[in-house]
């Protein structure tokens, strides 16, 4: 039992160590510039909201959080419909055709995003797409479908065939069987995919402002840099920029966090 | 960073069964197929094209040259010192992100009574924007001795601007992000090593130590694979993190393959030679994770 | 090659079919549903032309304002924009032109030497020429180079900025100065006053690359174009070069400065954010920066009249102390834009006067053309007399290609952590300039 105690005693300051920045980021965000340049790293005393104030309505965060909700909801449906169906296909297909086809999707992991930009710029803007919440949604899908395909297809291998199997021989088409049966299987893996796609969708900066710019649908990380690239000098308002941009898939984080860690932790077993 | 692995790819193999039914149609994979192919493999096959030309990235002027971008390449001093940085922090962030992540994992594995806490507070930093991450630890790692990381440790280093430091506070930074994600997935190993092993072993007179060797080490190989994988992949291609935090300064101390054909293409307008070190980066990617998955599911098997 | 895509285009609702399923029909019901009203918001009506314009975050504040403007008076068409850091705008805008759909209205840089400046851009054709309008008629002489291209004008900016000392007037006055320096020799005795004073002399940010080479700018033009006001064609011919040129003096100059202890500790690692705020705090004396910053500054100080500027004098004879003013970053249309003319016509509009006027307020500089309701920002005033004869642009704007300035930036990050020396530091930028 001491042995626990101490134990937690280590992890706990760790964890506090490991907090470190998110207290300098806060803290900073709650003084004024006096007190920044004074006590950098004292609490703040008082705090003062004047920096959210102002960064909230300076950054005009808003709009912008709905548009992130938007594509990034989108996106992860049609990733799940898409990349969950794919893999099931790819899990259990038995030729080499099939398995060339596996390999080709994780080839999408590895490259560098640089190798295809302006052709792929080219070709959301031939189709009428800049600007829009559906070329986001589509090069989302596009982008993130390797890892996708790639997380699916291990976990259904793991899965025993029995189930669609049995769900088969009572007459049942692959097409029922994957969504009556297989499907609700693969939650684990499912909560995985939906984490790993929103983070990267949600915070995504590049590709956002390389199509969205000057559009009046931007997202949360272009319109917090636009802001932070304005107030460059002060420290306050630009963490408290920082803050309010993080905020949301924190919160999001911290609300689903059991589901989150544990599907997370259960989609990679297999 | 994009979170990446490679696959346990090996050939289904074809099973003896009382009842087997087909494969799923091919129509299945299609609609992803389509936008896979649509979106990843078109415009990359496209760009690769650019790699032989001369093409600096704006107006319709270019001409085929061949080999020569890849020529000037080996000839391009900065571009291989950037190899060299590149591999240095892929193998510090490869190390002790995973390093840290275990040891977290076997810290919150134990039944502490704080051990949810310790895991949200531990995987936390994974879903903030690594640009917004970058742009914090600039701040903490400002050289007044007064503040930030200096101010806290009492220390007078110049995390960014000191050439011999600047690559390591990068990886610092990227660990702190990411220590988390090692975590959760090497939590995920240590659920599966079943009890009764560790019993068993206890029965016999195995130490703390013996017990992690021999028991649980060898059942987390899975984990390690998959945590290599992601770290090494995800450190090859780190860009938004290095650019953020130092632009490849100061000088050429923290220049990366990825920071280098950045510049190429859109800062000195040398798109056709950025295409090239493109694809050496991602034949690089491709080989060492090949090489990774290979060894790595090879020890497992032996495990 | 991406003539393939050219000759295959697929429409918008044939592509869409072909995805088939759930998600297109999602993307298709989010991409009506989720359009915003925007007409309803700014309530001129129905705008008939929409302009986009992707600017750097500098040139928010007068671009909201002068966009505001038009609006008003020309109630048909919008302007809207979106701002991001610079090195984000670079790639952004970078991928948009090189896919061959750039916006209408982006910004540009003047001169040569970068990947967004206006003769690159212009080179390659993407650039609107705006040469039938009547501002273009007022540059001045000495400012052409920056603003056009074969005898076309390709750019509009309203105005030019100087590199100089921002600095804290009371803490001069603490120290004891109480007139700025005027030769090489009186700057440094001031840097010693301040020094032994107990403030750092010269904050210098040296993390962000640009900020590494406002020293070495703001001495060259007294160590190199006072002696030789050609030295740049003879630099293009070939029979010059950055080594064995003034540029070595100045480089000298820049490392006495940290030699001396005049710079704070560990510039390296300092960012222009934080050289900022030492500054306006009043933790540093001065900073050597672009007067374009000078809003910056007074952000972040509590008292902003506290600030102002003087010309770092980069020689022993007050004669040959000349400096660096380069046209400020201004915008272009697009070429190949659908709306050309709209999106000239508005330019037009911002190269009428009263807009160059408001413009230049806005970012402190000093307007391109002036008239009786001109005004000039006190901080830059000391500068006015240098403006005529003794001014040259910036460095890089003559440069012939994106490299150089880059590696500059590089080499003086070397030179200050003590890794490199002058002499290599100048050879890499002979390379980088031939290149």
């Amino acid at each position: 039992m001491r042995r626990t105690f101490l134990l937690e005693i280590v992890m706990i300051v760790a964890a506090v160590a490991f907090l470190f920045p998110v207290y300098t980021l806060v803290v900073l965000s709650l003084k004024d510039p006096a007190q920044i340049s004074q006590t950098p790293l004292a609490p703040p005393a008082p705090p003062t909201l004047d920096n959210f104030t102002a960064a909230w309505s300076a950054a005009a965060l808003g709009p912008s959080l709905v548009n992130s909700t938007v594509i990034t909801a989108v996106s992860l449906a049609a990733l799940i419909a898409l990349g969950s169906f794919a893999a099931y296909f790819l899990a259990r297909v038995q030729t080499r055709l099939g398995y060339g086809l596996y390999v080709l999707f994780l080839l999408g992991i590895v490259l560098p995003f640089q190798l295809g930009m302006i052709p792929l710029y080219e070709l959301v803007s031939d189709l009428g797409l800049i600007g829009t919440h559906a070329g986001m949604v589509l090069f989302y899908t596009g982008v993130q479908l390797p890892f996708t395909v790639f997380l699916y297809t291990g976990f259904i291998r793991a899965l025993p065939r029995e189930y669609a199997s049995a769900a088969q021989i009572d007459g049942a088409s692959h097409l029922v069987a994957f969504t009556r049966v297989v499907f609700p299987l693969l939650r684990p893996i499912t909560g995985t995919v939906l984490i790993l796609n929103a983070v990267f969708i949600w915070n995504d900066f590049f590709t956002p402002l390389v199509y969205l710019g000057g559009s009046g649908y931007e997202t949360v990380p272009v319109s917090v840099f636009a802001y932070v690239g304005q107030y460059v000098s002060q420290h306050g308002l630009v963490f408290a920029g920082l803050v309010l941009g993080a905020l949301p898939i924190v919160l999001v984080f911290l609300a689903l966090q059991r589901y989150v860690i544990k599907g997370f932790a259960s989609g990679l077993k297999g | 960073m994009t979170p990446v692995t490679a696959g346990r790819a090996r050939p289904a193999r074809v099973r003896r069964r009382r009842f087997t039914p087909a494969s799923p149609s091919w129509l299945f994979a299609a609609p992803a197929l389509a936008v896979y192919a649509l979106i990843v493999l078109y415009p990359a096959l496209a760009g690769v094209v650019y790699a032989f030309t001369d093409w600096s990235g704006i107006g319709r002027e270019m001409s085929f040259v061949g080999l020569a971008n890849f020529r000037t390449l080996l000839g391009d001093e900065q571009a291989m010192g950037s190899i060299g940085n590149t591999l240095l922090l892929t193998v510090a962030i490869v190390l002790v992100q995973n390093g840290v992540g275990l040891l977290l994992a076997l810290g919150v594995h134990a039944r502490l009574k704080s051990r949810a806490l310790l895991r949200v507070i531990f995987f936390a930093p994974v879903v903030v924007s690594p640009v917004m991450v970058a742009f914090l630890w600039k701040y903490i790692y400002n050289p007044d001795p007064s503040s930030g990381l200096n101010g806290l440790l009492g220390l007078r280093v110049d995390w960014l601007g000191d050439p011999s430091v600047a690559l390591w506070s990068i990886a610092g930074m990227v660990v702190w992000q990411y220590a988390g994600y090692s975590m959760v997935i090497f939590l995920a190993g240590l659920e599966g090593v079943p009890r009764e092993l560790h019993e068993a072993a206890m029965i016999d007179g195995a130490g703390t130590w013996q017990r992690f060797r021999y028991v649980t080490w060898p059942l987390l190989a899975p984990a390690v694979t998959i945590n290599l994988m992601l770290s090494t992949i995800g450190g090859l291609k780190l860009f938004d993190q290095v650019f953020a935090a130092t632009g490849g300064g100061p000088g050429y101390a923290t220049e990366t393959l990825s920071t280098v054909l950045y510049k190429q293409a859109f800062v000195f307008g040398k798109f056709g030679y950025s295409t090239a070190v493109a694809l050496v980066l991602a034949l690089f990617v491709a080989a060492v994770s090949f090489v990774q998955v290979y060894y790595l599911r090879s020890r497992e098997v032996s495990a | 090659m991406t003539d393939l895509l050219h000759h295959a285009r697929v429409s918008r609702g044939q592509f869409l079919r072909m995805m088939g399923g759930l998600a297109a029909a999602t993307l298709a019901t989010t991409a009506c549903s989720t359009r915003p009203d925007t007409t309803a918001t700014t309530g001129g009506g129905e705008a008939a032309t929409e302009l986009k314009f992707i600017g750097v975050a500098d040139q928010k504040t007068p671009m909201d304002e002068l966009a505001a403007a038009y609006r008003k008076a020309v109630p048909a068409v919008r302007v809207t924009a979106s701002y991001a850091p610079t090195d984000q705008v670079q790639t952004s805008l970078r991928t948009q032109l090189g896919a061959g759909n750039a916006p209408d209205l982006h910004v540009v840089y003047p001169g040569n030497g970068s990947a967004m400046s206006m003769s690159q851009i212009a080179g390659a054709g993407l650039l609107a020429d705006l040469s039938q309008q009547a501002w273009t008629g007022t540059i001045p002489a000495g400012f052409k180079p920056a603003f056009q291209l074969d005898g076309k004008t390709y750019l509009y900016s309203a105005g030019s900025s100087v590199i100089g000392a921002v600095y804290n007037k009371k803490v001069f006055e603490q120290a004891g100065i109480d007139a700025p320096p005027a030769t090489w020799t009186e700057f440094l005795g001031v840097c010693e006053k301040l020094k032994k004073a107990g403030v750092t002399p010269i904050a210098l940010g040296a993390q962000t690359p640009w900020v590494t080479q406002l020293i070495t700018y703001a001495l060259v033009p007294s160590t190199v174009y006072a002696k030789d006001p050609s030295f740049d064609d003879k630099q293009l011919a070939g029979q010059a070069g950055f080594a064995g040129s003034g540029w070595q003096q100045a480089m000298e100059m820049y490392l006495e400065l940290q030699k001396r202890g005049y710079f704070n500790d560990k510039p390296n690692g300092t960012t222009f954010e934080q050289q900022t705020s030492m500054v306006a705090t009043g933790k540093a004396a001065m900073a050597i920066q672009v007067s374009a910053v000078l809003p910056d500054f007074r952000k972040a100080a509590s008292s902003p009249d506290d600030l102002s500027m003087f010309p770092v004098p980069g020689a022993d004879d007050p004669a040959q102390v000349w400096i660096p003013a380069g046209v400020v970053v201004g915008l272009g249309a697009s070429a190949k834009g659908r709306n050309v003319e709209q999106a000239k016509a508005f330019i037009d509009f911002l190269g009428r006067q009263e807009n160059v006027n408001a413009w230049a307020k806005a970012i402190a500089a000093i307007p391109l053309t002036q008239d009786a309701n001109s005004a000039i920002d006190p901080a830059v005033e000391s500068f006015l007399p240098f403006t005529k004869d003794r001014a040259v642009p910036f460095m890089d704007q003559r440069w012939p290609n994106a490299e150089v300035q880059p590696v500059h930036f590089a080499v003086v990050q070397e030179l200050l952590a003590g890794d490199s020396t002058i002499g290599e530091a100048l050879k890499k930028m002979d390379e980088a300039y031939r290149k």
